[in-house]
């Protein structure tokens, strides 16, 4: 296809419409004169656009108006107890919150107890020994020193009668 | 009726106003916006039948048709609040309800689809789409419906944008300026948005048209 008739061809809707400035659409008739296969493009898409007044307009529906003012009647209300129920909604929200928040701590005060200190258990001797993890270690030796003690006393009567 | 909007209107004209503000259907609005709901009344009063009918140039169904009407006016009614005059309220209230329609032709062709797919082992469409031999219908009446329902289908085959723009045109005579206005885009986009949906038109209908009165497909 030449270029002029590429460049009439894209026009060509804009021009059937009278959406071309005046220069445009006189260059654009100039050429339909002289072409007659851009002519008969414009002949079809005239006649197709045409076939689209074949299909009747709907009349309108009788008591639109009064069946949309309905609705919106129906739209008030129920907004209006969407807003009703607003308020009480956010408290239920809180008191629920809050009480989820108490059992949550509840449960995880539960939990550290009964996970976190199982040897701090008992009185407060025994917590202050397994604190320190290294008089622990040093235990035996502890225990054979005061043997090797009691044994040193038995063996010295002088001590003994000292003691006595 | 709704003596707000009228008051509104007729002060835009004495001010000389053009363009969105001199629009009535503006005056009504904003009538609306602070309060009165005689001037939504008449808003609906006057414009649902162009919406009805724009409706159903999209989806071709009388029954759905005033249901999304409703849709549309829902919306207006909702967007009273947010609602500023930057445009005739025909172009925004034409953008609405190519929005509802386009929504429901989407949601009824995935509806189609699952359909198709349970009416795979199906057999009982089958008979029913067959011609009724002893229909009473006058041939005329016959290819003036067949005719109808070929453009309805060439229309709904194109690309969306070309077939708001289509709808537009053809139908509420909307200038292209006015149509890029509804629907979003440049007067350029529009012109060349028309010259494809023309061409494609053409090709679909060209059986139609080649009679000469468009009354009969070339056998």
């Amino acid at each position: 296809m030449p270029a002029p008739c590429q460049w009439i061809r894209s026009v060509l809707a804009a021009y059937l419409d009278g959406e071309l400035k005046s220069s445009t659409a006189r260059a654009v008739r100039r050429h339909l004169e002289r072409c007659e296969s851009c002519r008969a493009h414009a002949r079809l898409l005239r006649e197709s656009w045409r076939l689209l007044d074949e299909v009747p307009p709907r009349p309108a529906h009788a008591g639109f108006t009064e069946r949309m003012m309905a609705r919106i009647v129906e739209e008030k209300d129920l907004s209006a107890l969407a807003s009703r129920l607003r308020p009480h909604e956010l408290r239920r929200q809180a008191v629920a919150s809050v009480l989820g928040l108490a059992a949550g701590l509840v449960f995880g005060f539960a939990v550290y107890s009964w996970t976190g200190l199982p040897q701090e258990a008992g009185g407060p001797v025994e917590r202050e020994v397994s604190r320190n993890v290294s008089f622990l270690e040093d235990a035996d030796l502890l225990d054979e020193m005061a043997v090797i003690e009691a044994m040193e006393r038995l063996m010295s009567p002088d001590d003994a009668a000292d003691g006595a | 009726m709704a003596k707000a909007a009228v008051a509104v209107a007729r002060s835009y004209e004495r001010e000389g106003r053009r363009g969105a503000a001199a629009d009535y259907d503006v005056g009504l609005m904003l009538a609306f916006q602070k309060g009165s709901e005689l001037s939504f009344q008449e808003l609906v009063e006057r414009n649902h039948g162009r919406v009805i009918g724009l409706i159903y140039r999209f989806i071709s169904d009388s029954s759905d048709a005033e249901d999304l009407a409703q849709e549309v006016f829902l919306r207006i009614y909702r967007a009273r609040k947010t609602y500023k005059p930057t445009a005739k309220f025909s172009t925004w209230m034409f953008r609405i309800t190519a929005n509802v329609s386009l929504n429901a032709l989407r949601s009824r062709a995935n509806r189609r689809d699952d359909v198709s797919i349970d009416q795979m082992s199906d057999f009982g469409d089958g008979p029913r789409a067959m011609p009724d031999p002893d229909s009473s219908l006058p041939d005329v009446r016959l290819h003036q419906r067949e005719l109808q329902e070929k453009v309805q289908e060439a229309i709904r085959a194109l690309p969306e944008k070309q077939q708001v723009a289509v709808i537009l045109n053809k139908y509420e005579g909307m200038s292209y300026a006015d149509i890029a206005r509804t629907i979003g885009c440049t007067t350029m986009a529009v012109k060349s948005l028309l010259a494809r949906a023309r061409d494609n038109l053409k090709d679909r209908l060209l059986l139609y048209i080649q009679t000469g009165r468009g009354r009969q497909p070339v056998s």
